[in-house]
């Protein structure tokens, strides 16, 4: 019956072919043995794709890690996490000050005084000494040059709604007659400076300058706007942070292009043209202008004063020759698109992007991979590995298995498979904390919240060493306060909120609350009872949300729980402020500026101090870390700022993680010393536990080898 | 009058419809093992399910599945609990861990329990949902279908664009849109899976409607209200059963689908399809949280599809006619 | 014949015309809005998001957007919001990647259902129907996801050879047969993964098919003639029992599209169902709907080709 036969022979033949495909398939230790290029390539696996290759439009982690690979910054962080030039060789920060001469008020000893008076009194001043005030001194001796900006008149034209709907907004014209101004040229940065200064020159020199009088608002409508158009245009101090940096001389771009002070200034601006969207803007709101001084030079003149400014030149620089509005115009033709609406974010760029980094991207499959070889004119000179292979795997569990089969050569170890990857013979790992922090917040707008004496006993309660020790696994480690604690902010002095169920039950008590007959604890007939959220998908806090709750429910606190949808739990509940208390992470940067988490102005809805941590004490620290240039004194603000939070447990300060990685044991440091030999390194994590810092000189071995004894 | 009337005569009626299936169910079901099989694992589960929301739920239930005790994670099953390191509540109640701890060291077994409810509560809810929809969309275009034609038509085009939605896909999309609550995917599932019930029940009804007993039904004078419930519906139960059955099976999957992207039922309660979808990262290190659900799923969901299959063997009555 | 195929056309495209609309309202009116800016991220203004909503015509009416949206898909100018890549362009990329995981699942599933079901009906009753029974309910009844991990575990740890993607990774420039295989390889597990519940109820539809054309006089005549017992299965019997599937093609057709996310997940194939999932995640709209009206679209012409299929082998329907 050959239809009986078919019926049986079909699938048999089927199956039997899909078999036979794995006798092609290469195991672990065929991979490299029977493919030489192999060892050539690395290749790492991410759970997710990336989304945009431009490092001014991208927002995502994968995103960045490919961005970090082709475009290279000004600047980066070295092995300590000093700034280390990358495409600048060199940079110097100085600092213009300008004032209004204020002819309404009597500076001391000299009286109602014109530009010129102001000027001589206070290149006189630079001259005494003033041993009672050294601060004053130093701002004095600081300053290298003073000169006068001449009075002169100008129009302003500023946008106004007239009402909340108004599509049109009314153009008002503002005329000013500005009066002279003194500029002053600082060798450094010095936020004090008027502040000193206005000893000599009068405590209401500065604050008494009368900005109103000098402006003329058209209508009548918008007079009640005038002082605050006054402020704006007319401000009594203006400080002028001064960067300029001296740029490496024969970089190219991977296409060949060399790279020049143009390249810098075109990123800039195309960060802030609104038609990019670019999320990078608050970064570079402060910066005034950017100048091109020759081709190798660049200065950028900031309008305030703002300390993180400097890191945000790590920013990769993108080719002006490449995007810029004629070659977009262009494109946006090709396309058939409307060139005035086509922008930077629709260009084909993004998906064939083109640096000046250390390897040139090839190729990207949504959702497979990304490849980058390497740039052989690198101006570091060429990496070792010959290509670098970003692989999409979204299941950790898959990620883990393809490292074992040795398609993937590096592998994140999960806290709980630490112990047993750590100490396998056929891997190397490599461990350190993370730049990241997971606290309880509590919303202090709302009761029993407001006392901190609540807040801290609700800390007490929760035993953080056995969540570290038993939820991470032991990988993690215990955090005070808001800063990366690899970095000298971070104040190592302050001791974390220990476990003592027991004080915490006396500090309630303190507060009012007492237990009743059933175990609850009350106050005024109301028990202590609210609701913990957190969001799903993450379970570390699902278990410290677990935990929690059952620590708290041990001292009488009636704790409900609820987790929510990422976006549900953002938008509806912290955006809105509509929480008792949550369990969230904040990952942090280096800079060590906790404006927009941490200052009273920033607790509105959609902002991020939404717990609502009020004291006028932290925020005036920190708006002056933001503006302070000298680390060591920037530190010493951290400091102080670190004892307030810790103090006053706005956040129950959690744990920091702890991250594993295991590589392929024979993957080495290679390089080549002063004899020109090659030298092979086991590779070794700097100080601050980055052990891929020096990945450009990786490479894979077809054998493990054995490293000579370094002395 | 006239009511007494129908009720006498409609058991006569029952008895003669060649798809009754009262007759010889019992025998039949006997002889086939595989569904008494399912069925009396089927029974059992439905016990466990019930003992184990007596024995979870409460202020101080026998055993908690919420008690975390990190310093017994991950044991593996039939451990014995360290006892100097535990206060008296916090001992398993068993003396043993039967099914060992998770990544908390909660009791399994005690997680196990209370998933058995809250899965059985999940797949009985969402296809109670979908049969009664399904089983008041079909009779309606069923029963009004041949005098009203646009009531058909308009159920038949609704069930039309509902089937156009690949079903998972509406589901996660539903589902991860909406804030994570057990009644919410309860309801969800249930609200796109009635298409099928609709399109039997309509057509059962309409071949139902030219029936003898249906016929002399209406010439007595009985309201259509009570013709579709008191006649119609008990003899279109069949396929719906077995539907039925199968269908709390796939709800039960479904929902262990959703956990493992995130979207099942969010804590406190436990499924098993939770439970297994959060064991999954430890398979190496405890695989017992893997596969205690993972074979606690998979026997009861194949008892309710083996105890469907047979269900629809017994109920088709061409087939049966030979049996005999 | 030609009235019915005017008809059918006419009422699928109401019924697609009300799919859009449906879909549109669900996606838009459920709660949340595009992630396109993260708001925890402290780098968004809110003035940023506002832009964005602009740009993506979130703050029209729905009815317009409504209108934008499909003026868009159907002149093919749909952009994804999260990369700006062309919607068309990304579902093609991704539907020939699922292409060959759903050939080869359809082969495995269409090339054992038969041998399977065919020999249960013909034994029905006995040992090797009741453990195919058995079997092919095992096989749906297992969470997808546990199995495929089983799977994977089992052949990693045991074989040590790569199973996840398309292909091994760092395989290089080997010679075609040997990257060939290697891919075929790599199809095995998800197309075996993703045929199992196909193959169950295949089977016992076959099953059931065979059991009542067995049934029918025709082929009771032909075992009263003295017929050999084989012949009147395989020729008699089958051949009409067969009928109906003739029209189960048509209802393949959807499948194109479809594509399980939890496989494509677990085993990194980006393909169909990922791509939707990741949508869905990202709140990405056009995706999302896009996907969603193909998908109906191939529903829609699914069962018209199945309705016609069934016309053209069953003479006795005639319309």
């Amino acid at each position: 019956m050959t239809i009986r036969r078919v019926l049986i022979f079909a699938p048999t033949l089927v199956i039997l072919f899909l078999l036979q495909s794995y006798l092609w398939v290469p195991t672990y230790e065929d991979q490299t043995r029977g493919n030489p290029n192999r060892l050539n390539e690395y290749i790492t696996a991410s759970i997710g794709d990336a989304s945009i290759l431009n490092p001014i439009l991208s927002a995502d982690s994968a995103s960045s890690d490919i961005n970090s690979m082709v475009f290279e910054g000004l600047i980066d962080r070295d092995e300590e996490l000093r700034f280390r030039g990358r495409l600048a060789t060199s940079w110097e920060i100085y600092e213009e000050a300008f004032f209004y001469v204020n002819e309404d008020s009597n500076i001391p000893g000299l009286g109602i005084a014109g530009a010129e008076e102001v000027i001589v009194f206070l290149q006189k001043a630079k001259t005494q000494d003033y041993p009672t005030n050294p601060e004053l001194q130093a701002s004095l001796s600081n300053i290298q040059e003073i000169s006068i900006v001449p009075a002169r008149e100008f129009s302003v034209t500023r946008h106004e709604q007239k009402k909340e709907d108004d599509t049109v907004p009314a153009e008002v014209k503002i005329r000013v007659s500005a009066p002279a101004r003194i500029k002053l040229g600082l060798g450094r940065v010095d936020q004090d400076l008027f502040q000193n200064l206005s000893h000599i020159l009068g405590n209401e020199y500065f604050s008494s300058f009368n900005g109103q009088s000098f402006i003329t608002v058209d209508y009548e409508q918008w007079q009640s706007k005038r002082t605050a158009y006054a402020e704006g245009i007319l401000p009594a101090i203006e400080h002028n942070p001064i960067v300029v940096f001296n740029l490496r001389s024969n970089v190219k771009f991977h296409d060949g292009h060399t790279f020049d002070s143009n390249d810098v200034k075109f990123t800039y601006e195309a960060i802030m043209n609104p038609k990019n969207l670019s999320p990078r803007v608050p970064d570079y709101e402060p910066v005034k202008r950017v100048e091109v001084v020759d081709p190798l030079s660049v200065r950028i003149i900031y309008k305030r004063l703002y300390s993180p400014a400097l890191g945000t030149w790590g920013m990769g620089i993108l080719p002006e020759h490449l995007l810029n509005d004629d070659v977009l115009r262009k494109e946006a033709a090709r396309l058939g698109k409307d060139p005035d609406k086509f922008s930077m974010r629709q260009s084909s760029f993004n998906r064939n992007p083109v640096g000046c980094g250390p390897f040139v991207f090839q190729e990207w499959k949504s959702d497979q991979y990304i490849i980058l070889d390497s740039f052989d004119d690198y101006w570091e000179g060429p990496p070792n590995y010959k290509r670098y292979i970003y692989r999409i795997v979204p299941d950790l569990l898959t990620q883990e298995m393809e490292f074992y089969a040795g398609t993937v050569d590096s592998y994140n170890v999960q806290p709980h498979q630490v112990d047993r990857l750590k100490d396998d013979p056929k891997y190397q790992s490599f461990s350190g904390p993370s730049f990241g922090y997971t606290y309880i917040g509590y919303n202090m707008r709302r009761e029993p919240f407001r006392d901190p004496r609540v807040r801290r006993a609700l800390g007490m309660a929760i035993d953080v060493e056995k969540i570290i020790k038993y939820v991470l696994y032991g990988q993690g480690e215990r955090i005070t306060g808001p800063f990366v604690k690899e970095t000298d902010y971070y104040d190592q002095a302050i001791q974390p909120v220990s476990y003592d169920p027991q004080k915490a039950l006396q500090l309630l008590g303190e507060a009012g609350w007492k237990r009743n007959k059933e175990g609850w604890l009350e106050k005024d007939g109301r028990r202590l009872q609210f609701t913990l959220i957190t969001n799903n998908g993450n379970d570390l806090r699902k278990a410290v949300l677990a935990i929690a709750q059952d620590a708290w429910k041990q001292i009488g606190v009636d704790v409900r729980t609820d987790l929510l949808e990422w976006s549900v739990f953002i938008q509806e509940r912290v955006d809105k402020a509509d929480f008792d208390a949550l369990i969230l992470g904040w990952s942090m940067g280096i800079e060590p500026d906790l404006y927009q988490i941490w200052h009273s102005s920033q607790t509105n809805p959609h902002q991020l101090n939404f717990v609502a941590f009020n004291s006028s004490e932290a925020d005036d620290l920190i708006i002056k870390i933001r503006q302070e240039y000298d680390h060591e004194r920037q530190v010493a603000y951290c400091h102080r700022l670190h004892e307030i939070i810790a103090r006053e447990q706005p956040y129950t300060f959690l744990y920091v993680t702890k991250w594993t990685a295991v590589l392929d044991e024979r993957i080495v440091i290679k390089e080549v010393n002063a004899d020109g030999d090659v030298v092979y390194k086991k590779i070794t994590p700097t100080k601050t536990g980055n052990y891929s810092f020096y990945f450009n000189k990786w490479i894979k071995l077809p054998e493990v080898p054995s490293f000579a004894l370094e002395g | 009058m006239m009511r007494d009337a129908a009720d006498t005569v409609t058991p006569g009626f029952q008895v003669d419809d060649p798809v009754a299936p009262q007759q010889g169910f019992g025998q039949l079901l006997k002889q086939n093992r595989l569904a008494m099989i399912g069925l009396a694992v089927f029974v059992v589960f439905f016990c466990i399910a019930l003992l184990g929301l007596g024995l979870t739920s409460g202020r101080n239930p026998t055993f908690d599945p919420a008690v975390v005790r990190l310093q017994e994670k991950l044991r593996p099953p039939l451990s014995k609990p360290n006892l100097e390191t535990l206060s008296t509540e916090e001992v398993p109640r068993l003396g043993v861990y039967l099914f060992g701890t998770d990544d908390l060291g909660r009791d399994v077994f005690a997680r196990m329990l209370q998933g058995a409810w809250v899965s059985l509560t999940v797949g009985f809810v969402a296809v109670g949902i979908s049969v009664f929809i399904g089983i008041f969309m079909g009779g309606i275009a069923g029963y009004f279908g041949q005098s009203h034609t646009s009531i058909d038509t308009l159920i038949m085009r609704f069930v039309d664009i509902m089937l156009c939605f690949p079903s998972f896909f509406l589901i996660l999309t539903v589902v991860a849109l909406l804030p994570a609550s057990m009644y919410n995917i309860m309801i969800v599932i249930g609200l796109t899976s009635w298409m099928g019930t609709t399109r039997f029940v309509r057509a059962e009804f309409l071949s139902l409607r030219e029936q003898d007993f249906v016929t002399a039904a209406r010439a007595l004078g009985v309201s259509n209200f009570r013709i579709i419930f008191r006649h119609m519906i008990p003899n279109a139960m069949a396929p719906v059963l077995v539907s039925a059955t199968i269908g709390i099976a796939t709800a039960i999957l479904t929902e262990a689908g959703l956990s493992f992207l995130g979207f099942g039922v969010p804590p406190p309660h436990a499924t098993w399809g939770g439970i297994l979808s959060d064991g999954k990262r430890f398979i190496f290190d405890a695989p017992w949280l893997t596969f205690a659900p993972g074979f606690a799923i998979l026997i009861v969901v194949l008892s309710f599809n083996l105890f469907g299959e047979g269900l629809r063997d017994i109920l088709n009555p061409k087939l049966r006619e030979r049996q005999g | 014949m030609l009235s019915f195929i005017g008809r059918s056309i006419v009422q699928k495209t109401i019924t697609l015309f009300f799919v859009s609309v449906v879909s549109f309202l669900i996606i838009h009116l459920a709660p949340g809005a595009p992630s396109q800016v993260d708001p925890l991220n402290p780098k968004f203004t809110p003035e940023m998001v506002e832009r964005f909503r602009k740009e993506f015509h979130l703050d029209e009416p729905l009815h317009i957007q409504y209108t934008y949206f499909y003026r868009d898909l159907l002149t093919g100018k749909t952009v994804s919001w999260k990369d700006n890549q062309s919607v068309l362009g990304k579902i093609w990329e991704r539907f020939l990647n699922s292409l060959p995981l759903f050939i080869v699942g359809t082969i495995i599933t269409w090339t054992l259902s038969f041998p399977i079901g065919i020999r249960s009906a013909i034994f029905r009753g006995g040992l090797y129907d009741r453990s195919a029974t058995f079997f092919s309910y095992l096989l749906i009844s297992i969470p997808g996801f546990f199995f495929a991990y089983i799977l994977i575990i089992f052949v990693v740890t045991q074989f040590h050879v790569p199973v996840i993607g398309l292909k091994t990774f760092g395989i290089g420039d080997a010679a075609w047969p040997r990257l060939f295989m290697d891919r075929v390889w790599h199809l095995l597990l998800p197309s075996i993964l993703g045929a199992t519940g196909g193959i169950a109820i295949l089977s016992r539809y076959v099953r059931s098919q065979m059991l009542e054309v067995e049934g029918q006089d025709y082929v009771r005549t032909a075992r009263a003639k003295g017929v050999p017992e084989e012949q009147v299965h395989y020729k008699h019997a089958l051949r009409n029992a067969l009928l109906p599937f003739v029209t189960m093609f048509g209802l393949i057709l959807p499948g194109l599209i479809g594509g399980s996310v939890i496989i494509e997940s677990i085993f990194s194939w980006p393909g169909m169902g990922r791509m939707a999932f990741e949508a869905i995640l990202a709140r990405d709209y056009p995706v999302i709907l896009t996907v969603n009206f193909i998908s109906a679209v191939l529903v829609l012409a699914g069962t018209f080709v199945s309705d016609l299929l069934y016309l053209v082998v069953d003479p006795r329907i005639r319309l």
